[in-house]
């Protein structure tokens, strides 16, 4: 299964538009909403979203089996937009992993180069090699129901793999399995694809799975997209609140801009003044919202600065996690390593503090 | 504004759903096909009736009609003798799934078969049993009790369809029970309820769709009937009888027309009530995996009455069947009881033998081909999305919502002359093209046969249409899309993976379309002629004209037909992949 490419599998979405009939009333609503993406061959890109905010519905637009409203996709520079699925260079594993019941594991492989024409010897030695690599051998005659869930998704996985398509697509194929075989799954997908290049878009709610397998995720919300980058970015650097939020923990302060210099602006957040790296140069008495990630805080029992008092404390383990209240603000700070073993008690009165690179601006609204 | 924008995206929605159907050839003839057969076989001549009876010669009759005492009270025969019906059909129904799925009881297996034998049996053998036992004559009435009862009228047709028909709400709540969800009760138990409060409270109520559509379904069904009237109405005439009467009769076509508008808008109307109002109605989930164990009833105050009950009508159907069975070996039932084949050689060897040959032949046409077609209508309306999908599904439907005689009369005022394009050129001697030649009457194509198979497959869509939209409904679509996108096309794919994992409502799709064929008789009864003989018709004359005993002979020979088609039909199409278990057991 080493094919040599010459760059195949370009994949570009331009202004993509599609609208459902409203439930109820005679008005449409906007799954996907003017949606542009360009994804260059080889990359895994991760549609991330909460349910609803269009990710399956993207990934249907580019499977071809839903048709943009508006809007065009692109294979290779040629416009398939209106292309049957059928015909399309690509190959989609499904959350149900969606095997053919009524066939055994090495004619649900088959099933594809099959139906392509391919001779019946280099299906066998296709098929064989599949297996292999999926590590399924001595399964070929079984039935989809005789496996276990991890079995099924490698057989899903092994049926998209044999087409060798330009592009594979992902519908949260992993959501049905259990939390361990889960992250090694993700590898597992992660490496092959690395190996073999295809190009893929792979959709999940799951932010970790986001996060562990992506070259850049594109986070949606309510059909349009909030943010694309690598996960680095995505975390550290989120346009959003909805992005801030959706993405790891965050706590919210609000604030105002003091002074302005550059690409760097003063504000002082939890009555600590720092100097923070801004994107757009933002002029001083701007309203910004301080997004700082629980895990870049840290409590200690210096009280001057500001006050607040511990609500709740969870102890688990690797870290601990605490609610603080004062201020009008609730915050969540989680220790870890050494500190976190080093425990405060429910209704103590503590600061927080944390370093100036652990403060990201965003406009407020 | 907004309303211009909203109806430019629905155009092109619309635009899309066609691009996407014409994409793939195969399915878009599919379509077609599909689409054509059903407006020119039912649509058509449903429509071509209600022409008839809004022509010139038929307004005035609607308001004669509907004020003449005489046909007041054929209507008002109809509705009661409906009313009636579906009452006692649905209790019985409901008696006959609650002991089958909640109480302990013996001889549950053989009531279960007992419910069923009527969808095999021709629509009025009940009629004709019942007469030999409980008429002026009969074996019971008379030779036990000494009473000379006439069975004939209101409470003869009451029992007779109530017995005939109660199979389709015994096997619409059985379903239903069986899907209800035993945590349910569980937690009614939970929380303190005693079984009558359950049963008050949880049970019935969720059942109410179920109980309501079968009540409204069973309405439809007996007043569509037209054997049992026949045979057993005696004064007590319906508006069934009233029309077949007019044109075989009264040749009065027009008339008949009027009628049968009549008698279709309350039938069409209840059936769309049942099928979309009701429907949405009902809260019991199928696809819902049932957790936990149904709690049986055994306490014997409960459970010995409602065995004694579904006992009685038990033993009540098999006597009835056994008369005809045992009627067919004697010279006259009831009066002389010796002995004899002659019957069965008359059917067998003897006049009958044609009925039977043709019968069984174009059944057995149609049968594929209405399990094809109502596989394909659920298959584009369940997966497809394009304009008219509903009317596609209603169309398919109407074979069942319309009743026999008025497709019977549509057919011969569409099909009796055959409908001929003359080219608008080629001067004195202008081309003419027979599109559809003379199907129906005297001198028709095949003799009439081919209407006949036309209208069996009409008959039998519905009832393949319905098994397949519910069998898709349970399987994921992703697993036809897997196939779409490993690159087959909707042909291939509907081959190759839609049809093996239906394959058991397909069967059950031709099972039932071949032994409704076979049972059907208000659809063909004007479509018979000299050259194509159908079994139900000639049981109807021999039952007529008295002679029982070929009567039954007929009903037996045609029971053993169906019981050999099925067994045919389970070994060709039966399953041997084991995937629908896969699919029962939620895999």
């Amino acid at each position: 299964m080493t094919v040599q490419r010459t760059r195949q599998g370009d994949l570009e979405l331009i202004d993509v538009v599609k609208s459902f009939p409203q439930r109820e009333g005679s008005g449409v609503v906007a799954a996907v909403d003017h949606v542009s993406l360009a994804i260059p061959s080889g990359e895994f890109v991760t549609l991330l979203g909460p349910s609803g905010c269009g990710k399956t519905t993207t990934l249907r637009l580019i499977a071809g089996f839903e048709m943009p409203t508006a809007g065009r996709i692109l294979l290779d520079g040629k416009d398939i937009t209106h292309q049957a699925p059928n015909k399309r260079d690509m190959a989609m594993v499904f959350q149900s992993y969606a095997l053919f019941p009524h066939m055994t594991v090495a004619d649900n492989i088959a099933y594809g180069l099959q139906t392509a024409g391919m001779p019946r010897a280099e299906i066998k030695a296709k098929v064989a090699a599949a297996l292999d690599l999926m590590s399924l051998g001595g399964l070929g005659e079984r039935r989809p129901n005789e496996l276990s869930g991890g079995q099924q998704q490698r057989v899903a996985l092994a049926r998209s793999l044999v087409m060798e398509p330009s592009v594979l697509l992902f519908d949260e194929p992993l959501s049905n399995l259990d939390a361990k075989l889960r992250v090694q799954m993700r590898s597992e997908i992660r490496g092959l694809q690395r190996r073999l290049g295809i190009t893929s878009v792979y959709v999940t709610h799951d932010q970790i799975e986001a996060m562990s397998m992506s070259d850049r995720i594109v986070v949606m919300n309510a059909g349009r997209i909030d943010q694309i980058g690598k996960p680095h970015e995505i975390y550290h650097r989120p346009r959003t609140r909805f992005v801030a939020d959706f993405i790891g923990r965050a706590n919210f302060v609000e604030t105002t801009v003091e002074a302005a210099a550059g690409d760097r602006a003063t504000v002082t957040v939890l009555g600590k003044t720092v100097q923070v790296p801004v994107e757009q140069p933002l002029s001083a008495g701007t309203r910004v919202t301080a997004v700082l990630r629980p895990e870049a805080l840290r409590l200690v029992e210096d009280t001057a600065r500001c006050p607040m008092t511990i609500e709740q404390g969870m102890y688990l383990g690797a870290e601990t996690e605490y609610i603080l209240a004062g201020d009008g603000q609730r915050l969540v700070v989680i220790e870890s390593g050494l500190s976190a073993q080093r425990l405060f008690a429910e209704g103590q009165t503590v600061c927080v503090d944390f370093e100036d690179e652990a403060v990201h601006l965003l406009p407020v609204g | 504004m907004r309303g211009g924008i909203v109806r430019e995206l629905a155009v092109r929605r619309y635009l899309n759903q066609f691009r996407r159907i014409f994409q793939d050839p195969v399915l878009a003839i599919g379509l077609i096909l599909v689409t054509l057969f059903l407006v020119l076989a039912v649509v058509w001549p449903v429509l071509a009736m209600v022409g008839e009876s809004m022509s010139e010669a038929g307004r005035p009759l609607f308001a004669r009609y509907l004020t003449e005492p005489t046909y007041q009270t054929i209507i008002r025969n109809t509705v009661v003798m409906g009313l009636l019906v579906a009452a006692v059909g649905t209790a019985l129904g409901f008696l006959f799934a609650y002991v089958q799925v909640k109480v302990q009881a013996p001889f549950k297996r053989l009531m279960h078969f007992v419910a069923l034998v009527p969808i095999i049996s021709p629509p009025f053998a009940v009629a004709t049993a019942t007469l030999t036992l409980f008429g002026r004559n009969g074996l019971i009435t008379k030779g036990i009790f000494g009473v000379r009862y006439d069975i004939y009228g209101l409470q003869g047709l009451t029992l007779v369809l109530s017995l005939s028909y109660f199979t389709v709400a015994y096997m619409n709540l059985k379903g239903m029970m069986q899907a209800l969800d035993p945590a349910l009760e569980e937690a009614a138990t939970n929380l303190g309820a005693n079984k009558w409060r359950i049963f008050r409270t949880v049970t019935v109520p969720m059942l109410i769709p179920g109980i309501l559509g079968s009540f409204l379904l069973l309405f439809v069904e007996s007043i569509a009937d037209l054997g049992n009237p026949l045979v057993l109405g005696g004064n007590f005439e319906v508006l069934a009888t009233r029309i077949y009467i007019s044109v075989i009769g009264l040749y009065d076509t027009t008339g008949a027309a009027v009628l049968s508008v009549i008698l279709l808008v309350p039938s069409l109307i209840i059936f769309v009530i049942q099928r979309y109002w009701i429907g949405r109605m009902s809260v019991v989930s199928v696809t819902g995996k049932p957790s936990g164990t149904p709690q049986m009833i055994t306490h014997p105050w409960v459970r010995w009455p409602l065995f004694a009950v579904t006992m009685g009508v038990t033993l009540l159907i098999i006597l009835i069947y056994a008369t005809l069975f045992v009627g067919a070996f004697v010279e006259v039932p009831g009066v002389n009881n010796s002995f004899t084949l002659s019957h069965f050689d008359f059917v067998i060897n003897g006049y009958g033998s044609e009925a039977m040959t043709d019968t069984t032949l174009l059944s057995a046409i149609s049968t594929p081909i209405a399990g094809l077609l109502g596989i394909l209508i659920a298959f584009l309306v369940v997966r497809k999305e394009f304009p008219g999908r509903a009317g596609l599904d209603f169309a398919g439907m109407l074979g069942i919502a319309v009743p026999g005689t008025i497709i019977g009369i549509g057919y011969l005022l569409v099909f009796n002359n055959p409908l001929d394009l003359t080219l608008p050129f080629g001067g004195e001697n202008p081309l003419t093209i027979t599109l559809i030649p003379k199907l129906t009457g005297g001198r028709a194509v095949l003799g009439g046969a081919l209407a006949i198979v036309m209208v069996f497959v009409i008959r039998s869509i519905p009832a393949a249409l319905r098994s397949g939209v519910a069998s898709l409904s349970q399987i994921d679509p992703a697993i036809e899309e897997a196939s779409i996108s490993l690159g087959a096309d909707n042909a291939r794919t509907f081959r190759k993976i839609t049809l093996p994992l239906i394959r058991p409502a397909f069967l059950s799709g031709l099972i039932y379309a071949f032994a409704r064929s076979m049972t059907s008789l208000s659809a063909i009864i004007f479509l018979t002629t000299p050259q194509t003989k159908i079994m139900t018709q000639q049981i109807l004359n021999e039952t007529e004209n008295g002679r029982y005993g070929n009567a039954f002979a007929y009903c037996v020979i045609l029971i053993l037909i169906v019981l050999v088609a099925i067994s045919v039909l389970y070994l060709t199409v039966g399953s041997a992949t084991g995937a629908e278990r896969t699919l029962e057991g939620g895999g």
